[in-house]
């Protein structure tokens, strides 16, 4: 199979697949229904979360679709009670870091995987999969002890450095890698490569996508990390977003008004790398020849 | 070093490459991410496990008293366990469909969609995920409470009673599913759809020149080069449901009305993870790992005999 | 029990040495940094900014003492422990009342008494309540000062009283009147009747022992050996909140369901710390007229408030830093201190006699109505209880949830609740 192949074979797929579209129209109304529907499920509550950032303090418990009176009193309260701007930086640099080092760590050990047999290899991928039942809270203070120890509390290096590793990055790696033909690699070796050259050369370049979904998720699942900030931050100016968020959370009730100006300022970031990434998905399925 | 490789190639098949024989070059790949495991977690854990069987404080200056079981004993005596216990299955249950069923149907279908439609959906059904939890758990209170919520405005505008979405013991617990699952619909068609673009398009173009129906195509083609990957998420939700609803149940319910929403989870952080005992706290993280891990087991057995099939 | 505290207090006295030996010094001579762990600082909002304003009054007052402010979640205290596991300086906590027993017997908490000479400590006491002062003491030693601290009052909506025929200026006085106009405002207006945050998610156990009380019961013995709240009185005080439920006058609400329906006039009444008042004032604001009135009781027996919030204790074992957080103390709790404590964060003072002074809150009392019941609490406030030893979160929590099945859940109350004593019971220490 190489890439020739494909390339011929490709207008003859997009030709059909236009039939395809064609050949569904009949359901194609109710399948649009269902997809608008199940939309408005999912951007309901978000659309929510804007209005009632644009609310004046008094029209908060208001239900009228649309505010009544446009105001950005909660936007400013937001940015003047808390450094927000200081924080959606600090959690910018630690999400990409993080992503950057975790699929890093990812594709190295998920190559180990899909590469070799060795010794213990099953039981060390269950256990690379078993720290997921590790309950944070847990581990949570010992880890504490270990960045005082380092000297690093309050720092944003403490933030990264136990996420050096993740399991879901592992083993939806090693997973894509192992559907990877084994036909390609041993032809790569034939030529001399080195597994180095193999896994940066030939098997990176054709995970494109799941690379570029993985990314998001690790952004994602850091961006909106909680419990070990929660500890580790001891000034606002070296906290996340997430515990600015959580500060007009308080035990005297919710400020609203500023809580969803702030949860709305903190989900934009991640709407552009998503958008972002999502064109690198839909690029990489378009150009990669190999499968 | 080519030669070397390729005359062992062929002495032995490619899928029963070389057990028993110590490379040092696997672990040299696994040894950052392995390095990670073991001191940020592996290493706390183990002394978990120790300290299980202690009733301590965490401070240097305080003992340590060995209790035995003790721990262990009061936890498996919560008058709620069995409840929660139960709730797991429901939760585990309620989100499969949420978080892979729908997901592969969303997948499959938008894939056929032309470019712009398909990242239009795409990019709607992803966004609850981008939305931080505690904060989508407040909307969607706010929008459930049966006094000034908009779906039971809606619900009293046709005509029905409002529903008490979190505070009847029989609805909540569906209530946290859904939301969890709107939540997760999202994350798991992303990982679906990159898979199913994975698919070699001349793969399903050879099915479509044999004749092939779109339903046969999805059948034959897609769901058994998919399914991997679904058996991944299948795996995750079962193992992680109770994890993902956490900050729901905590924000929305706090495991009530009556412990109709307490999930294992939510029981062991209640009464362990977020005391300051550390034996309580210990011994109800192993027994959450060594009860899913026994489940974890019994999964990867499973998987190991598709993916075997798949080779 | 009480071998065991002695103990851990002589190995504390041990390891301390000279340190304890000699008082602490008259005055801050030298700079130092003192820790102040305070949860005001974890949200954003009065109570922070008021926080922050006291401590840097205080610092411009006291060259030499630098306060450090440290955030910290008191859900949980793990900021806390985690700290003293690691050797960091905590000096000085704002702890929640419930966490006394703990912060004194784990985190090191010292009696005031055994730090600060006996007369100044008197010369500061002087003008604070009495009922106040008691918050704070434990085993027969102050441990804390209650800081910001408050009662439980009953919030309600005037507008929905004149709406079902009540009279707003008659508030209900006691449970029973609380129930008739519950059912009465529910049936005439549609709107909710009653809820509180005695019981349910989110609720902390302080609002529950004071209706326990109220009653002449309580839920732990005054030796803090046995727990009592499956007694006959406190059963009884149960029951009625089970026919309150069963006859549809309390609602099941979370904590800020309740809030928030108040706030948006959905509910006629409320009962729940007065330190609400801002943010509910606030809702109700050119919606509709918010008025308070104290705990409701059972007939003619006097109710038996007590508080929530919390208490600050010194955990230094430094002299010259004992003598920095007891001088932030006596600032915090200071005729001043309390004035912006009441007036802008919305608890209680400590110090009864500033409310009728016109130098400090004589003034806002007379435009904040709303706080008289607060204050007319205060004569009867009694301790909120914290539960002993290291499995007192675990203890709580089994109390609470079997009061709310069997408020809410349908389950016989005496069973129930003797049921969950005697498992609560064993995690005695």
């Amino acid at each position: 199979m190489t890439t020739e192949v494909i390339e011929a074979a490709r207008p003859a797929v997009r030709r059909l697949r236009r039939k395809a579209g064609e050949g569904i129209g009949l359901n194609s109304a109710a399948g649009h229904l269902v997809m608008v529907l199940l939309s408005l499920f999912c951007l309901f509550p978000v659309y929510w979360m804007v209005v009632t950032s644009l609310r004046p303090a008094n029209a908060i418990f208001e239900t009228s679709l649309w505010p009544t009176a446009l105001s950005l009193d909660n936007y400013a309260y937001a940015l003047n009670a808390i450094p927000i701007v200081r924080m959606l930086l600090n959690t910018l640099v630690i999400s990409v870091v993080v992503t950057v080092i975790q699929l890093m760590t990812g594709l190295l050990a998920a190559y180990a995987f899909a590469r070799w047999r060795f010794p213990f290899d099953k039981l060390i991928y269950a256990g690379v999969a078993l720290t997921w039942l590790v309950p944070f809270q847990v581990v949570m203070i010992p880890n504490y002890l270990l960045v005082a120890q380092l000297g690093l509390l309050d720092s944003l290096t403490a933030l990264i450095l136990p996420h050096f590793a993740s399991a879901l990055a592992i083993l939806l790696l090693a997973q894509s890698m192992r559907s990877f033909p084994r036909e390609v690699i041993e032809a790569a070796r034939m030529d001399g490569a080195r597994s180095w050259r193999i896994l940066w050369e030939v098997m990176t370049p054709n995970l494109r996508g799941t690379i570029a979904s993985l990314a998001i998720l690790i952004f994602i699942s850091t961006w909106n990390e909680y419990f070990w900030p929660l500890l580790l931050s001891r000034t606002a100016e070296n906290s996340v977003v997430q515990i600015g968020i959580q500060m007009f959370m308080t035990s005297e009730g919710n400020a609203w008004g500023p809580l969803m100006a702030a949860s709305t300022m903190a989900s934009l970031p991640i709407l552009v790398v998503y958008i972002v990434l999502q064109r690198q998905v839909v690029q990489s399925f378009m150009k990669s020849g190999i499968r | 070093m080519a030669e070397l490789s390729m005359s062992r190639r062929e002495a032995s098949t490619l899928r029963l490459r070389r057990a028993g024989n110590w490379r040092v070059s696997p672990w040299l790949y696994l040894a950052p991410a392995i390095l990670t495991l073991v001191v940020w977690i592996y290493w706390p854990l183990l002394d978990a496990v120790r300290l299980s069987f202690f009733q301590w404080n965490m401070l240097p200056t305080s003992p340590q008293k060995f209790v035995g079981w003790e721990n262990y004993a009061r936890i498996l005596a919560l008058p709620k366990f069995w409840q929660a216990l139960r709730n797991t299955g429901l939760y585990v249950l309620g989100l499969l469909p949420l978080a892979v069923l729908v997901p592969l149907a969303l997948a499959i279908y938008t894939h056929d969609l032309p470019a712009r439609s398909r990242n239009i959906y795409r990019a709607i059904i992803f966004v609850p995920m981008i939305i931080a939890p505690v904060v989508a758990a407040a909307v969607w209170r706010w929008l459930l409470d049966p006094g000034y919520g908009m779906v039971n405005t809606g619900i009293t505008w046709l005509g029905f009673d409002p529903v008490k979405f979190l505070t009847d013991p029989k609805v909540a617990i569906w209530t946290v599913i859904v939301i969890t699952g709107w939540k997760l619909i999202g994350f798991s068609t992303l990982i679906l759809s990159a898979a199913n673009a994975n698919i070699n398009p001349s793969l399903v173009e050879a099915a479509r020149m044999d004749g092939a129906s779109k339903w046969e195509i999805i059948r034959d083609v897609r769901l058994p080069l998919l399914s991997s990957s679904i058996l991944f998420l299948v795996m995750m939700t079962i193992l992680l449901g109770a994890q993902w609803s956490f900050t729901y149940i905590n924000v929305l319910t706090g495991g009530g009305p009556l412990g109709a929403t307490t999930n294992i989870y939510y029981l062991l952080w209640d009464f362990g993870f977020s005391s300051m005992s550390v034996g309580w706290s210990s011994a109800s993280a192993v027994i959450l790992f060594l009860g899913f891990g026994a489940i974890a087991f019994f999964l990867f057995k499973l998987i190991d005999r598709y993916s075997f099939h798949d080779n | 029990m009480h071998r065991k505290a002695f103990l851990a207090g002589a190995f504390a006295l041990l390891a301390a040495g000279p340190a304890i030996a000699q008082a602490i010094p008259a005055t801050v001579d030298q700079p130092v940094t003192i820790t102040f762990y305070n949860y005001n600082l974890a949200s954003a909002g009065i109570g922070a900014e008021a926080t922050k304003k006291l401590v840097a009054e205080f610092m411009a007052a006291n060259p030499n003492i630098t306060v450090e402010g440290v955030p910290y979640s008191s859900a949980d205290a793990s900021r806390i422990q985690a700290d003293l596991a690691a050797g960091l300086p905590v000096d000085l906590v704002q702890t929640v009342f419930s966490d006394l027993d703990f912060a004194v017997e784990n985190f090191g908490a010292k009696a005031l008494e055994d730090l600060v000479p006996a007369d100044e400590l008197a010369a500061h006491f002087e003008g604070m309540s009495p009922n106040g002062l008691k918050l704070g003491v434990l085993n027969g030693k102050t441990y804390g000062l209650a800081y910001t601290f408050s009662t439980p009052v009953l919030f309600y909506n005037a507008d929905l009283f004149r709406a079902a025929g009540l009279d707003p200026d008659q508030p209900p006085k006691t449970w029973d009147a609380v129930k008739t106009a519950a059912l009465s405002i529910k049936e005439k207006t549609g709107a909710m009747g009653f809820t509180g945050g005695i019981i349910g998610p989110g609720a902390a156990d302080w609002l529950f022992q004071g209706v326990v009380r109220s009653n002449n019961g309580e839920v732990i013995s005054r030796d803090r050996k046995t727990l009592k709240f499956a007694e006959p009185e406190a059963v009884e005080a149960v029951q009625m909140l089970r026919d309150l439920a069963d006859a549809g006058a309390y609602e099941n609400m979370d904590f800020n369901g309740a809030l928030e329906n108040m706030a948006a006039g959905k509910l006629a009444m409320y009962l729940q710390t007065s330190a609400l008042q801002a943010g509910l004032v606030a809702g109700a604001k050119d919606k509709y007229e918010l008025r308070a009135s104290t705990m409701p009781s059972f007939g003619d027996k006097p109710t038996r408030p007590n508080n929530s919030g919390s208490a600050l204790t010194i955990h230094t074992a430094d002299p010259i830093k004992q003598r920095a957080a007891w001088e932030l103390m006596k600032f915090l709790t200071s005729k001043h201190g309390y004035t912006v404590i009441t007036s802008e964060i919305g608890y209680l003072p400590l110090r009864t006699d500033i409310v009728t002074d016109p130098q400090y809150l004589a003034g806002w009392v007379a435009e904040h109505p709303l706080v008289q019941p607060n204050l007319e609490q205060l004569s009867r406030l009694e301790p909120w209880d914290p539960m002993p030893g290291p499995n007192y979160r675990q203890i709580v929590k089994t109390m609470m949830d079997a009061v709310e099945m069997a408020v809410f859940g349908g389950a016989d109350v005496q069973p129930t609740l003797a049921d969950a004593a005697a498992n609560a019971q064993a995690l005695m220490p």
